[in-house]
């Protein structure tokens, strides 16, 4: 892991990023979001993707390219929710200063 | 909380650059990560003893193939290659190397090169052993066939290496390490070449053992040329040491009256037995012919050449072998050398007083018997007495002033009578011949010195009209 960290740190910083950016977006977002099912259905299957990650079974190229997406997606999935957490706390703070 | 899932569910347009984004990042980076993971791998094993060490990088995961020579050294390479940072999974394609049951390893030299083959326990102590061979064998090509095995007996460097330092000493052969017994044959380069290996074997590290030794020594060779046109004896060749090389230098030069003897005789171990006592009476049967060349090889004697007279080729050949000692051969390839032109009696004088000029007719001792040494004299005598078939001749003999008349007397008388039964022995006829003894009473030179002495003991060739 620390590993692909050092290698790839210009890729994960890019979907720190972009998480960040979207989390940022999303707060004030008026389109539509995923329902409920689907979001269930794809927690499941990430999920799914992380045990078999985990469990190595995916061999060669392929495991290393679902390892990647993965540390990127988890980055992508951790700057979404920081953003969305700071946007919200600014808003807040807008709101009562109001 | 709840405002958190909310925005959480409008999250995904950001995974579509986020997928492209991994899309490139992949793209990119597999070449790159494999052959760093490879380059990584590789280090990790540089100080691993292994064989044919293959190391193949499919994403993060390795497979690496390789030869181990031990399960402890198989297990710490596949360990190290695991510890690699970055390193996923390693698929273990590794083995021991096979172990050889009897381990096997020769050398093996011929003409131009040596071959190194069999078993070897390690490249390091393969590449040891080449190197060892190129230094023994300076110039000589070195072709390595040696395969890596397992099962290799303790100390197996220390042994090959002392045979590989007797290569050197071969001319031809093979020397075999198989377990712990040693075997060699083929041929030693020098005379005591032989020996020389046999004496280092002893050195042989503990537990080998020599299980069969079969290097043989090139053959012992003494030659002597006799040439006609140089006036020469040439003898070349081996000696055993330096007492006998003088007694045969000293018996050719009494043996060869007119010749000059050249010696590039050359004292070396290795003689087969009785070496010396047939090869005097062989330079004896040399002197007999009027060309000749003998070889003696070992224990083959190999006499060939000219004789002067029809019945002198069988003589030599019953004499020569009646002096052999056991397991001595001989092959003997005598032809007669055609007869001169007949000369009439002054000239067939002048002949004899010259051959009697150069060298004196000798006997044993006191006694009436004559010494093998004259024999190449008499024969020249033969066929001098054969060029004037009509001649009769008076043999002389001649005593010095020592000792009593009488005595004197008869043994002049008997000397010349054997001069004259060798002669008729040889198949002139007896009518021709008359054998007198004088005595001291007539002599050629002053009986006070023993020079002059040795003048008067002569036996003389008179030719009658």
């Amino acid at each position: 892991m620390t590993y692909l960290a050092t290698f790839h740190w210009g890729w994960l910083l890019a979907s720190l990023l972009l998480g960040f950016a979207m989390g940022w977006i999303a707060v004030v977002h008026r389109g539509q979001g995923v329902s409920k099912p689907l979001a269930r259905w794809l927690a499941v299957l990430a999920a799914a993707l992380v045990a078999a990650a985990l469990a190595r079974v995916v061999p060669g190229r392929a495991g290393y390219w679902l390892d990647l997406g993965l540390i990127m997606f988890a980055l992508y999935l951790a700057g979404c929710a920081v953003g969305s957490w700071l946007r919200d706390r600014v808003l807040s703070g807008h709101a009562k200063a109001a | 909380m709840h405002g958190f899932f909310r925005w959480s569910s409008k999250w995904w347009p950001g995974v579509i650059p986020l997928v492209v984004f991994w899309a490139i990042a992949a793209w990119t980076s597999t070449g790159p990560l494999e052959s760093d993971l490879a380059a990584r791998s590789t280090a990790a094993l540089k100080d691993t003893v292994l064989d044919k060490s293959r190391v193949a990088v499919a994403g993060r995961d390795v497979t690496f193939a390789a030869d181990a020579f031990s399960e402890e050294g198989r297990r710490s390479a596949v360990a190290a290659v695991e510890a690699v940072p970055g390193v996923r999974l390693v698929n273990d394609e590794t083995r021991l190397v096979p172990e050889a049951k009897p381990f096997v390893w020769s050398a093996e030299r011929d003409v131009v090169r040596v071959t190194l083959s069999g078993s070897s326990p390690l490249p390091a102590s393969k590449g040891k052993l080449l190197e060892a061979a190129r230094a023994a064998l300076g110039g000589v090509e070195v072709v390595d066939q040696m395969n890596l095995s397992r099962g290799a007996p303790p100390r197996f460097d220390n042994a090959a290496l002392l045979l590989l330092d007797q290569v050197g000493k071969l001319k031809d052969g093979k020397i075999t390490i198989s377990d712990t017994k040693v075997s060699l044959s083929g041929m030693a380069r020098d005379l005591g070449g032989r020996e020389a290996i046999a004496a280092a074997l002893k050195n042989l590290p503990e537990g080998f053992s020599v299980a069969a030794n079969e290097i043989k020594a090139p053959p012992y060779i003494f030659q002597a040329y006799k040439d006609p046109v140089a006036v020469t004896l040439t003898l070349t060749g081996y000696v055993p040491d330096n007492s006998v090389h003088a007694a045969i230098v000293a018996a050719a030069a009494r043996k060869f009256f007119s010749e000059k003897v050249v010696d590039n005789l050359k004292a070396s171990v290795g003689a087969p037995s009785g070496f010396a006592a047939a090869v005097v009476p062989a330079l004896g049967a040399l002197s007999r012919l009027s060309t000749g060349t003998l070889v003696v090889s070992d224990r083959e004697v190999k006499l060939s050449g000219d004789a002067l007279y029809e019945t002198a080729p069988a003589q030599i050949r019953s004499n020569l072998v009646k002096d052999f000692q056991q397991g001595w051969q001989l092959k003997a390839e005598i032809s007669v050398k055609p007869a001169a032109a007949p000369v009439d009696a002054t000239v067939c004088q002048q002949l004899f007083s010259e051959l009697l000029g150069k060298a004196t007719i000798r006997f044993v001792s006191g006694r009436a018997n004559l010494d093998p040494d004259s024999a190449g004299l008499l024969d020249r005598l033969i066929e001098t007495a054969l060029r004037c078939p009509t001649a009769n001749i008076e043999i002389g003999g001649h005593s010095d002033g020592d000792g009593e008349n009488a005595f004197n007397q008869t043994l002049s008388e008997k000397r010349a009578q054997a001069v004259m039964e060798y002669l008729v022995k040889a198949g002139l006829p007896a009518g021709r011949f008359t054998a007198i003894g004088y005595g001291s009473a007539r002599p050629v030179a002053t009986n006070d010195t023993d020079e002059g002495k040795a003048q008067n003991r002569r036996i003389e060739f008179v030719v009658k009209e």
